[in-house]
């Protein structure tokens, strides 16, 4: 494990660029501070436009404006009136696209990724800083242009995220030429911001770490964003490449997709899953290297096999390339085919086994700080964990066969991606916030946050499990329109209702943020006692990041060593043996 | 402001269902008693051939019973007293699966418990473990934490067992997939053809002679919904019928499905069956048996576009006379034209 070959060249490239002044540094700036700040803010804006499609959604499932009485009257009171089937259908597709493409992945790995890798690395910036802004205004276009799409006539996108083909390939099957096409220009461009960034990870990882960082001394947060780097490089140009496509089917009288001269419907359902699974993996991988460490700093506790940990995410990126057929089981898939898929499936479970086990392994004799961030964290993991389960409902074929495309899979997804991200998101804001501002969140304000998320969460979706059971399908914009799904409605009135209140408890978080911004406790080098670089420097660090390059002497988590003082060893103190004062007592080594 | 009222009227309706002893009992009444009814009106003894399998394991492991009456008062203590006012009559609990009628559905069934009992005995297991972890190890004055990288022997440990319980759980679906689907429909299968379109079902049932006349994907089109070649002599006596589907009870049906523009499915929760319908193929391999009589709603279960909320069938398995007479009573389809409709009928028909 020797480190970078070039143990200078970690502040060197913050040379190549200056610090800007006035509002153009929060524009234009190539720091990757601000770069993760814009996508940070950008994104959190977004978070709150899929919240709020997916309320109107929901209103819609409790209140459908379509309904015709028995009775012969027509609506229903309560029903909000614009919501017709069409745009209901445009409010599904573009709920998922902002929440999968402009919130979850520049969440984690634009604002994230951008803020945490060269500080956690010891790394003065990214190396490539043009690229990392060209990469940002590349996704806050796509964000524009997918906005837009609303306008259009014919309204935005309303052939499912997934965008199956033939429905979204033909204008006359789909009634939205102009919304589709943009949906596929918006996902391009989005798709060059994820390249960007994902080359210049990889770059920065593998060239500019701190002397002394070794592959085995990196956070398990670097080692998630170095995994997800890989994934996104190698699906991200396949799904560019399908939009292509489909945007040329759409307006240039292609017909990739299209049976009716000649084309497969079948060859879009695979483009798009071979991007689609390792997609769901890059956006828990990051979630889960940040809750890690969160755990690890909460806990006052190393991680509880950090190797492991490694391998484990690493086989998840592997095995994430070869299980996207399990989503088109229900095509007709050929026996062969379906049993290599359906075992693929399965063996991807046991890594993310070993990850949970490993967390709990980490809690085990640890010294459990409850804060806010912590409780985010451990809700991930319970989270996850349902949302990893249900999941093994779909691996086997034939369940697959009955929950497929029912609200069953909506509860999946959303344990998933809400449970798992968003709550691993908000773990990790509410760790680094105090180094990205300089100012600690209110707690209290914090705590209200989190019980009210996670109780309206599970409120919300669990029963999501069971209307799907009861047969109920996804996608359907009035669910009263099916006798044997009319005595589900009050449980989707219910859904309804939990989800107004997770949204709204959001807003107690809006206030939070930015009420702390001016007002919270001043948050010091590090406020929580934790031993990676970045709580090394000041909050917020400054232009360059550290004076001069840090060496690393340690792995990223020596909490609670025996016989230290503190319970904590920064990763850049040198060995007790070294130091003037201490004893040569033991060695700790990671890796 | 109407709609706010109405809001917080529902609301409080949610709030005071919830209070009582009485309106407990009353919520968890109507979901727990129908799951029994539901084994009643479902009658197992009337065995087909080459199922037998199934049937054992479902009578020797009733996990139904065991799952489906605490998992529903869970999750009722859960939402309390929802339900139970507003719930329309259904067949089955509104917490759980519709009844199945279908002779393949019992094996689906029986892997879903499986993996729920799997599944649902890890959950308890991680979660408790983790409460107790959490209630333990919190922060004490004076109490360090313990150093430790972990322990290598664990690892391997909790590996090694999970690899073995999802590669059986992997093994075993997919035995029963195959098993599924490698069989061949019996010779006296009744063949029905369904092909899908924006957003109807046409349906083609054989005449006399008990045989559908040949479809070819390539030939779908407009005019010509079922791909099938008007010489066709096996054709000649077909009828067809656009959004209703009648199946005899106890005889194996084999189906035929196309669709004539985008991907539907078919779907039937009560078949524990959904197929997709891609374009530019036609699926034969799909055959079902259903063992007990009753009306069923056909639905599309892929988004096909604007209607597909309202893209439904009506499905009902009828005895077999009953069958035969509303058979006869129908007119052979003009050769080619196939769709008796033009109005899309299915469209606000309930």
């Amino acid at each position: 494990m020797t480190t970078a070959t070039l143990p200078h060249a970690a502040t060197h490239s913050s040379h190549e660029h200056t610090e800007s002044s006035g509002w153009g540094k929060y524009l234009w700036s190539m720091d990757h501070k601000i770069i993760g700040l814009q996508y940070l803010f950008t994104s959190l804006l977004f978070l709150f436009v899929g919240g709020g499609l997916a309320l109107l959604l929901r209103w819609q499932l409790a209140y459908p404006s379509t309904q015709v009485m028995p009775n012969g009257d027509v609506g229903n009171p309560m029903s909000l009136a614009f919501i017709n089937p069409q745009f209901y259908n445009s409010l599904f597709t573009m709920h998922a696209t902002v929440m999968v493409f402009l919130v979850v992945m520049p969440l984690l790995i634009g604002a994230f990724g951008n803020y945490l890798i060269p500080l956690k690395i010891g790394a003065g910036d990214m190396a490539f800083p043009l690229i990392n802004e060209l990469s940002y205004w590349a996704y806050a276009l796509s964000g524009i242009i997918l906005m837009a799409s609303f306008l259009v006539a014919g309204g935005a996108a309303a052939g499912g995220w997934t965008s199956y083909a033939p429905l979204s390939s033909v204008a006359a099957y789909n009634n939205t030429q102009i919304g589709q096409s943009l949906w596929c220009v918006g996902i391009f461009i989005n798709g060059l911001a994820s390249i960007m960034g994902a080359f210049n990870y990889i770059t920065t990882i593998v060239n500019m770490r701190a002397p002394g960082m070794g592959f085995f001394r990196m956070p398990l947060a670097v080692w998630a964003l170095f995994i997800t780097a890989f994934l996104l490089l190698l699906a991200v140009p396949v799904l560019s490449a399908a939009a292509a496509m489909l945007f040329l089917d759409l307006n240039s009288g292609t017909n990739f997709f299209n049976p009716a001269h000649g084309g497969q419907p079948l060859l879009w359902q695979h483009l798009f899953w071979f991007f689609g699974h390792p997609e769901v993996y890059i956006m828990i991988l990051p979630a889960m290297g940040l809750v890690s460490d969160v755990l690890a700093i909460f806990a006052r506790k190393p991680i509880f096999g950090y190797r492991a940990m490694v391998y484990a995410m690493v086989a998840i990126g592997f095995l994430g390339f070869i299980v996207w057929g399990h989503h088109m089981f229900v095509s007709g898939m050929n026996l062969v085919l379906s049993a290599a898929f359906g075992v693929s499936t399965m063996v991807i479970a046991v890594p993310s086994a070993i990850k949970t086990f490993n967390w709990l392994g980490t809690l085990w004799g640890g010294s459990i700080r409850f804060t806010t961030a912590m409780l985010n964290a451990l809700a991930f993991v319970l989270m996850f964990v349902i949302g990893g389960l249900s999941g093994i409902f779909m691996a086997s074929t034939p369940v697959d066969i009955f929950v497929h495309h029912t609200y069953f899979i909506v509860a999946h997804i959303h344990y998933v991606l809400f449970g798992g991200s968003i709550f691993g998101i908000f773990a990790a804001l509410y760790t680094w916030y105090p180094k990205m501002f300089g100012r600690m969140l209110d707690e209290t304000l914090g705590k209200i946050h989190f019980a009210l998320t996670f109780v309206f969460f599970n409120l919300c979706f669990f029963p999501m499990h069971n209307v799907g059971l009861g047969g109920m399908m996804r996608r359907i914009a009035d669910p009263t329109a099916y006798e044997h799904l009319r005595a589900l409605q009050p449980i989707n009135q219910f859904i309804t209702l939990a989800a107004i209140g997770l949204g709204f408890s959001q807003f107690i978080f809006l206030w939070n943020f930015f009420r702390s911004l001016k007002v919270g406790a001043p948050a010091g080098n590090n406020p929580w006692e934790a031993t990676t670089l970045e709580w090394t420097v000041a909050s917020p660090p400054g232009h360059g990041n550290f004076g001069t390059t840090p060496t690393v002497y340690r792995g990223p988590y020596d909490y609670s060593v025996p016989g230290h003082v503190r319970d904590y060893i920064m990763q850049n103190e040198p060995p007790i043996s070294e130091s003037p004062s201490g004893k040569p007592k033991h060695a700790v080594a990671v890796g | 402001m109407e709609t706010l009222l109405c809001l917080i009227k529902d609301a409080l309706e949610v709030l005071t269902q919830s209070q009582g002893l009485l309106v407990l009992f009353k919520a968890f009444f109507p979901l727990t008693f129908p799951i029994r009814r539901a084994d009643v009106s479902c009658p197992r003894q009337k065995a087909g051939e080459g199922v037998e399998k199934w049937k054992i394991h479902w009578r020797l492991l009733p996990m139904h019973k065991l799952f489906g009456r605490p998992l529903s008062i869970f999750i009722t203590l859960i939402l309390l007293g929802l339900s139970s006012a507003q719930a329309e009559i259904r067949e089955t609990s509104v917490w759980w699966l519709p009844r199945n009628v279908n002779m393949f559905g019992h094996a689906i069934d029986f892997i879903f418990y499986v993996i729920l009992l799997l599944t649902g005995v890890t959950f308890i297991g991680v979660f408790s473990v983790m409460a107790f972890f959490l209630v333990k190890y919190r922060a004490r004055p004076g109490v360090p934490a313990i150093h430790s990288h972990g322990n290598n022997t664990l690892e391997v440990v909790w590996t090694t067992i999970p690899v073995f319980i999802f590669l059986g759980l992997a093994i075993y679906g997919n035995e029963e997939w195959s098993r599924m689907r490698r069989q061949t429909p019996p010779a006296d299968a009744l063949p029905v053809a369904v092909v899908g379109e924006q957003f109807g079902w046409n349906v083609r049932y054989p005449g006399a002679d008990g045989k559908l006349a040949k479809m070819d994907a390539k030939k779908i089109s407009k005019e010509n919904p079922f791909g099938v070649d008007p010489a066709d002599q096996d054709g000649l006596d077909d009828f067809t019928t656009y959004g209703e589907i009648v199946f005899p009870v106890n005889r194996p049906i084999r189906l035929y499905l196309g669709s004539k523009d985008v991907i539907h499915a078919f779907y039937v929760p009560e078949f524990r069956l959904y197929q997709d319908m891609v374009p530019g193929r036609v699926y034969d391999f799909v055959w079902l048996k259903a063992e007990a009589t009753g009306k069923f709603q056909l639905a599309c279960n892929q988004l096909c576009g604007q209607g597909h909320y309202k893209m439904f069938g009506k499905l009902s398995v009828v005895p077999v006379a009953e069958y035969e007479s509303w058979a006869k009573g129908k007119a052979p389809a003009p050769a080619v034209s196939g769709a008796t409709s033009g109005t899309p009928v299915v469209l606000n028909q309930r």
